[in-house]
């Protein structure tokens, strides 16, 4: 398996002066080709904070952070701009679907900023709509769909363009326990029959347990990992649960 | 507690109240300037039929203070609207209604107080610059004006009643809307347009409806000469229908625009295009009237500056054509009460010494032989009879005027009053005498002096041996240097009674002097070129206004959106890109088509130049070009200055 994402030693810090946070200390980690991985922790141990530095919304205070080989840190904000739009995807908890543009239009939008030709554009919406639910739904707006059908547009608008990685920033906060489930069943569906590599950070462990491996962060570093294996779902969400309770975080379960 | 907030409030929201504050600012400094010139001693000395222009200035003002207050009104609901989560939150923490209008009202207060003091300030200095374009219309010197009390007051209590209108529209809108409307209100989605293709027709027909308005101007204009009655109908008609077709054209195409280009799947492909013409497509349905009504008002405002320009160069160039000689008079024979030409010339030796003075008489045959080929002739114009004029003394005057003498030899020629006498074939007349016949040699447009009438006959002197003379004239030129112009012509003038019942009596003189003309021009076009020029003005910034005011309402909106761009690589420059085409689309809709009226308009006044045999066809081009780059470098100030704030708060960078 190729190395999607490799982060090296990263701090971040926020503040200056004497009122300083180190909201990221020294963090390593990598993630590989198809895999799927949940960063897990308690609020303000530094998860989302390391997703924005992974997805070049955020600039780290030192370290560095490669996706493919190519260095972050070396990247001037065209070429960031490019990156964003050529290799990552990002599915957000509020969705973030555009409300003015339609369901089709949402997905399609970052094949209209790589300057795809409409004939390509439409059979790659065509091909991801269908694949994850959403093909009837295209011609409609967002305010049309339920909260779990508008999640699945955002997956569909996040693997259109086969990004090397996919980013999910607590991509079932907002939704009930049904639609968490079915959400979760389709970043598995993009994970096996796309291929998709996803990072996703929750603090849910019923949705950490659908990845193949949940690293834990608290006080900005990474406290503990585990990896799925040939374990069923139900082994993984136990034993994220003992170690969330090890962490002294919270264990919401849906 | 409420006033502290209020005051922390305003502070922090001086980005929001920017192109607010601007607005009123820049119209109370108009208005000042302008109730400074109504109230002023100034005008009262330049114009003895001041009383009439006054009150026009007054209904003037009053007017556009009405529409300055619904256009804030409606932006003061903008700015509530804006900010109506914040106002939800204060509900929620179990402040009452009452509490929140009190506090919004007092923040409008001191934004308007604010505007009101520095907008005086601002307002000193544009009244001495009007004062001195109203010195310069009147071709007096200029000196400092004294400010009035009267102006001070009319703009406070103008003010005063702005700012109620508006608050009274935040009260309503208070009283009305529900705590999760307040919270969760920016969630509403705009919908997209219903029947397109309908509204697509709405526009493809109202520009084709403007199109033939400005067709049956033109025909208005034809026919101003020999139809009346048709013209005036055609023109105004034309007019309220060219209005009515802009305003529509405007609702159909900000109804239908964006539906035309969706269809372009190519376009729409390309970068962040979809998502431009997306934003833009809720935006212009759902304000498809107030784009109407503000083309309308700067359409208004283009053809309004345009006319008063044209006016004021055709009263400066036609003084010059129709007063060839200071003073002209022609006094009938049969009017018993007339100033006689001896007594006349004694009352203008007593203001002025005359340089020089020919006499000379206008004939008459009693017949109507030369109407006959011209409209003006047969029922209803009973009573219309041919005038004579001698080839002698038409030469004497051209000479004194150092122009060209003309030969009549055995032909007559015709002299036009107006250009328009052109049309009308004389070919056929023929005049006899003795057995000979004189023949028609053509038109004469440099007439030496001011006559009322469409044309007067110019014959060699032997034909008008047999003819009645029926006015004495004179034409006069005075020593140079000033003096009473008006107790002059005041002098020169009788009560002219007609019946001899005093039912149909008047005040008339029989001598034309220039000077007086010039004068009392003067006075009337530099009234009406500042009222016009102040009226465009308010327009044009209150159609800027709204324009700025509805991009900026939408931008915690429009943040979140371009986040999310961003965040789908999106770079900083692209989103800027996408930003300016976003709001310039929705400037340059409703400012477009009026600016291009510009065309038409110009071309139309240069028409008019010419059919009065004017001329300053290149002053009249260049005046229409002149407005129309002053109007885009207002467009431009208002579209930039909301570019930059939205971009500041918009555009998402790291």
């Amino acid at each position: 398996m190729n190395q999607i994402l490799e982060v090296k030693n990263v701090t971040k810090y926020y503040g200056n002066g004497s009122i300083v946070t180190k909201a990221l200390d020294g963090i390593s980690f990598s993630v590989e080709e198809e895999d799927f991985t949940a960063i897990m922790g308690a609020s303000g141990s530094g998860k989302s904070t390391l997703l924005n530095v992974i997805a070049t919304i955020d600039r780290v205070s030192a370290g560095n952070i490669l996706v493919e080989g190519r260095n972050l840190a070396d990247m001037k904000e065209e070429h960031l701009s490019e990156f964003r739009r050529d290799k990552l995807g990002f599915i957000f908890q509020e969705y973030n679907l555009l409300d003015t543009l339609t369901i089709g239009e949402n997905i399609t939008l970052p094949l209209n900023l790589k300057r795809v030709d409409a004939k390509n554009t439409a059979a790659e919406l065509s091909r991801v709509a269908e694949a994850l639910g959403v093909g009837d739904q295209v011609d409609k707006f967002p305010y049309e769909l339920s909260g779990g059908q508008r999640q699945r547009a955002a997956c569909a608008r996040a693997i259109i363009t086969n990004p090397a990685l996919i980013l999910a920033d607590e991509p079932t906060g907002a939704l009930d326990s049904a639609n968490s489930k079915n959400l979760m069943k389709t970043f598995v569906q993009m994970n096996q029959s796309f291929g998709s590599t996803i990072l996703m950070v929750t603090h849910d462990a019923a949705v950490g347990s659908y990845a193949k491996r949940v690293l834990f962060l608290k006080d900005g570093k990474i406290w503990s990992e585990i990896l799925r294996g040939e374990r069923t779902r139900q082994d993984m969400y136990q034993e994220i649960l003992s170690v969330m309770s090890a962490l002294g975080g919270d264990t919401d379960v849906c | 507690m409420f006033a502290r907030l209020a005051f922390r409030n305003v502070k922090r929201q001086i980005g929001n109240y920017m192109i607010y504050f601007l607005t009123v600012t820049l119209t109370v400094a108009l208005m000042f300037a302008v109730n400074n010139l109504i109230f002023s001693s100034e005008l009262k000395r330049f114009s003895d039929m001041n009383q009439s222009l006054k009150d026009g200035l007054i209904v003037m003002s009053m007017f556009i203070a009405l529409i300055v207050s619904f256009v804030l009104g409606y932006a003061t609901s903008f700015m509530l609207k804006l900010r109506k989560r914040e106002f939800g939150t204060y509900l929620t923490m179990g402040m009452t209604r009452k509490n929140i209008l009190f506090i919004f009202v007092l923040e409008t207060m001191i934004m308007s107080v604010a505007a009101l003091i520095i907008g005086i300030f601002l307002g000193l200095f544009i009244y001495q610059g009007i004062m001195a374009v109203f010195a310069n219309l009147l071709e007096i010197d200029f000196e400092f004006s004294a400010y009035s009390s009267g102006g001070l007051l009319f703009t406070i209590a103008l003010v005063c009643i702005m700012f109620l209108l508006a608050s009274v529209t935040s009260a309503i809108y208070l009283k009305r809307v529900s705590i999760y409307n307040l919270i969760h209100g920016e969630k509403k989605v705009e919908k997209g347009v219903r029947y397109p293709a309908l509204w697509q027709m709405v526009s493809i027909l109202s520009f084709a409806g403007l199109i033939l308005c400005l067709y049956y101007f033109n025909d208005g204009l034809d026919l101003a000469y020999t139809n009346v009655d048709r013209s005036s109908r055609e023109i105004f008609g034309s007019l309220a229908g060219a209005a009515v077709c802009l305003v529509l054209f405007h609702i159909g195409l900000a109804r239908s625009a964006v539906h035309f280009f969706m269809r372009n799947k190519k376009f729409c492909c390309r970068g962040t295009n979809t998502f431009t013409i997306r934003q833009l497509s809720g935006k212009l349905s759902s304000n498809s009237v107030i784009i109407g009504i503000l083309a309308f008002l700067i359409g208004f405002a283009v053809i309004l500056v345009n006319v008063t320009f044209v006016q004021k160069v055709s009263e400066r160039v036609g003084l010059d054509k129709s007063y060839p000689f200071d003073i002209n008079a022609a006094v009938g024979r049969e009017n018993k009460q007339a100033i006689s030409i001896p007594d006349g010339i004694r009352i203008i030796e007593k203001y002025q010494k005359i340089k020089t003075r020919i006499e000379y008489q206008i004939y008459d045959s009693g017949s109507d032989y030369f109407y006959g080929f011209t409209p003006w002739s047969g029922k209803g114009y009973e009573g219309i009879t041919d005038a004579y004029m001698k080839e002698s003394d038409y030469n004497i005057l051209m000479e004194a005027l150092g122009r060209e003498r003309i030969e009549c030899k055995d032909g007559f020629y015709l002299l036009a009053a107006s250009p328009h006498i052109a049309q009308f074939d004389f070919s056929k007349a023929v005049l006899e005498q003795e057995g000979k016949e004189y023949h028609y040699l053509g038109i004469i447009e440099d007439v030496p002096f001011r006559f009322w009438g469409y044309f007067i006959i110019l014959v060699p002197d032997r034909l008008v041996s047999s003819m009645d003379v029926e006015s004495d004239c004179v034409s006069i030129d005075l020593e140079k240097g000033s003096f009473d112009v008006r107790s002059m012509q005041d002098e020169l003038s009788y009560v002219y009674d007609q019946t001899g019942t005093d039912d149909f009596a008047y005040f008339r003189s029989d001598f034309d002097i220039k000077e007086y003309a010039r004068v009392s021009r003067n006075e009337t076009s530099a009234v009406l070129v500042v009222g016009a020029i102040y009226m465009a003005v308010i327009f044009v910034f209150l159609a800027m206004a709204v324009l700025a005011l509805k991009t900026l309402a939408g931008l915690s909106e429009d943040k979140r959106k371009y986040e999310v761009l961003f965040r789908l690589g999106t770079s900083e420059r692209q989103q800027e890109k996408t930003l300016f085409y976003q709001i310039f689309s929705f400037f340059f809709l409703p400012f477009a088509l009026p600016l291009l009226l510009s065309i038409p308009t110009g071309w139309f006044c240069v028409r008019i130049m010419r059919m009065t045999g004017l001329g300053h066809l290149k002053e009249i081009y260049f005046n229409t070009g002149m407005i129309a780059v002053v109007l885009t470098a207002v467009y431009v100030l208002y579209f930039f200055t909301t570019y930059l704030i939205s971009k500041r708060n918009t555009v998402y960078r790291i």
